[in-house]
């Protein structure tokens, strides 16, 4: 038993320790300069680093827009699978499918079907008499919340599935009484279901934030980040600074501000959650 | 019963409208798939037309795209594999006798981005001349099947009652033939769906191939993208592929259906 939990906190911390360590360190693989030690300056920089604090910005911008729209599209599409009627089992299967799809794959289907002139979507919008839609993902204001809207298509019905158990978990007791009481449907939702939901809907918050925070495979694939740096985000400057442009050491420094971000809002989020119960 | 009777019919009308839009998508990859590039390229988008097969057979006369495959089974086998070696005996004592400090290690690890890890794991394969190779990508998943395993196998094994396993050690059977004779064929069923979760989190991986593998070694994910030249983009075929590399996760998920939440939960996504 121990050495199996001695090589599992073997592989999971010693990548981190060594990150830590590189993240003082001017760190380059390529050229034949050894690492040196340059104390907290990397971290000092990013101050300074417009591309960093724009990429962080918009990541805030794109986990916000996300949270916005999973977690009440979500919470609705469960109340409407919550019903009993027939075939919700088979549309509670289906939901499954765009969360295990292949995301690089699917991000390439998005963008066939988001082509400006030639795909289905500008044809389904011109079907109720949106005659022009904005050019998605090549027009810099549009690209990001067309991004959320892909990872959106992606992880809503993962929101969806976890608040199916949390209502299928509910008691019974407090609306039988509202019931009896004869409380209308939406004061039921909005007096007993919304309240007795509230730690479900936190977790699937918190399960998104910090994906979000972490995006970056379908902004790789879609845009690379473009037009422009229009749709950077911090994971994927990360990846280009430490991977691509070969300054690994402040990349380093840029991976475990994005962890503590990931860490801090989550923590945050938790809290929110001991404070409401 | 004529007002509830209409009720239903409203809820399946609506449900199936909200469901079938999202599953528009896989539609329209299948679609596009069969259509030659004239259907491709119309506009209005045709939904009915003469199917070709000619894209799938793009797709498979490239040989190279066969060693894809193989590359992703072979990387997905293996991290699944290791990670439920290592997993199941951490998750038993996990179970049995709580470690606080592992379980905040696997927390962390589903908090850290994928990146956090990639950047030292790649100077590390970098040094040791292994960037490239089939081990530095299964080694690398495992950064993310282990985890899930452990904390999925952990679920399952603290279901079993102790009494069997308790009346096996009294027998004078040792701790690790308790879990390899008791535990292991009990749970039999949570190692199959958490085999199979973690393979298609691992057959989805792509920012870890993307930098650890070279020409050769490449995964189907990273493999896909070179369906976009330079030059032209070949729609068809890029739609065939996605079928194919798709439709296996799509199937094996539907297998494990009541198990999938808690393996997304539990961190079968990494960024």
């Amino acid at each position: 038993m121990l050495p199996a939990l001695l090589a599992i906190v073997l592989v999971m911390a010693f990548p981190l320790l060594y990150l830590l360590f590189m993240s003082v360190h001017k760190w380059s693989m390529v050229g034949y300069e050894p690492p040196s030690f340059v104390g907290s300056s990397n971290f000092v920089a990013l101050i300074n680093d417009r591309r960093f604090i724009e990429s962080l910005a918009r990541t805030l911008y794109f986990t916000a827009l996300g949270l916005l729209s999973n977690i009440p599209l979500g919470f609705a599409i469960a109340l409407l699978l919550a019903e009993n009627f027939p075939t919700r089992n088979v549309l509670r299967a289906l939901l499954i499918l765009p969360m295990v799809a292949t995301p690089v794959a699917m991000g390439l289907v998005w963008v066939v079907m988001l082509d400006p002139s030639l795909g289905v979507v500008r044809y389904l919008l011109g079907l109720v008499g949106l005659d022009s839609p904005p050019l998605w993902l090549s027009d810099t204001a549009w690209v990001v919340p067309t991004l959320v809207a892909v990872d959106a298509w992606m992880w809503t019905p993962m929101v969806a599935l976890i608040c199916m158990a949390g209502l299928a978990a509910l008691p019974a007791e407090p609306f039988e009484a509202a019931m009896v009481d004869g409380a209308s449907v939406w004061q039921r939702f909005w007096y007993i279901t919304l309240p007795l939901m509230m730690p479900t809907l936190v977790v699937a918050a918190m399960l998104r934030l910090m994906d979000l925070l972490k995006v970056i495979d379908i902004v790789y694939v879609m845009t690379g980040g473009g037009p422009g740096h229009a749709s950077e985000t911090i994971n994927l400057y990360n990846y280009l600074v430490a991977l691509a442009y070969d300054k690994v050491g402040y990349g380093a420094s840029v991976a475990l501000v994005l962890f503590a971000l990931v860490l801090a809002s989550t923590i945050i989020l938790a809290r929110l959650r001991g404070g409401q119960s | 019963m004529k007002a509830s009777l209409n009720r239903k019919v409203a809820y399946i009308g609506l449900g199936w409208l909200v469901v079938g839009a999202f599953m528009l998508p896989f539609l329209w990859m299948v679609l596009g798939s069969f259509k030659t590039t004239v259907d491709f390229l119309s506009y209005p988008p045709v939904w009915l037309f003469q199917p070709t097969l000619e894209n799938y057979r793009q797709v498979f006369a490239d040989n190279a795209f066969a060693r894809y495959v193989l590359n992703s089974l072979l990387v997905a086998a293996g991290a699944t594999f290791f990670g439920l070696l290592l997993g199941i005996p951490a998750a038993y004592a996990l179970a049995r006798w709580r470690r606080r400090a592992m379980g905040i290690v696997l927390l962390a690890a589903r908090m850290a981005p994928g990146i956090a890890f990639l950047i030292p794991l790649f100077v590390l394969f970098l040094q040791l001349h292994l960037v490239g190779s089939y081990v530095s990508l299964i080694a690398s998943h495992l950064i993310f099947t282990l985890p899930l395993t452990v904390w999925l196998m952990v679920g399952f094994i603290e279901a079993l009652p102790v009494e069997i396993e308790q009346s096996a050690l009294i027998d004078g059977c040792s701790v690790p033939g308790a879990l390899l004779r008791v535990v292991v064929p009990l749970t039999a069923q949570g190692i199959a769906a958490t085999s199979i979760l973690s393979f298609i989190a691992s057959w989805n991986n792509f920012l870890f191939a993307l930098v650890l593998a070279n020409e050769n070694t490449k995964t189907l994910p990273v493999a896909v993208l070179g369906y976009i030249g330079y030059t032209s983009i070949q729609w068809g075929t890029l739609m065939a592929a996605s079928c194919l590399i798709t439709t296996p996760v799509l199937v094996l998920a539907l297998c494990v259906q009541k198990y999938i939440v808690r393996g997304l939960v539990t961190g079968a996504v990494t960024g």
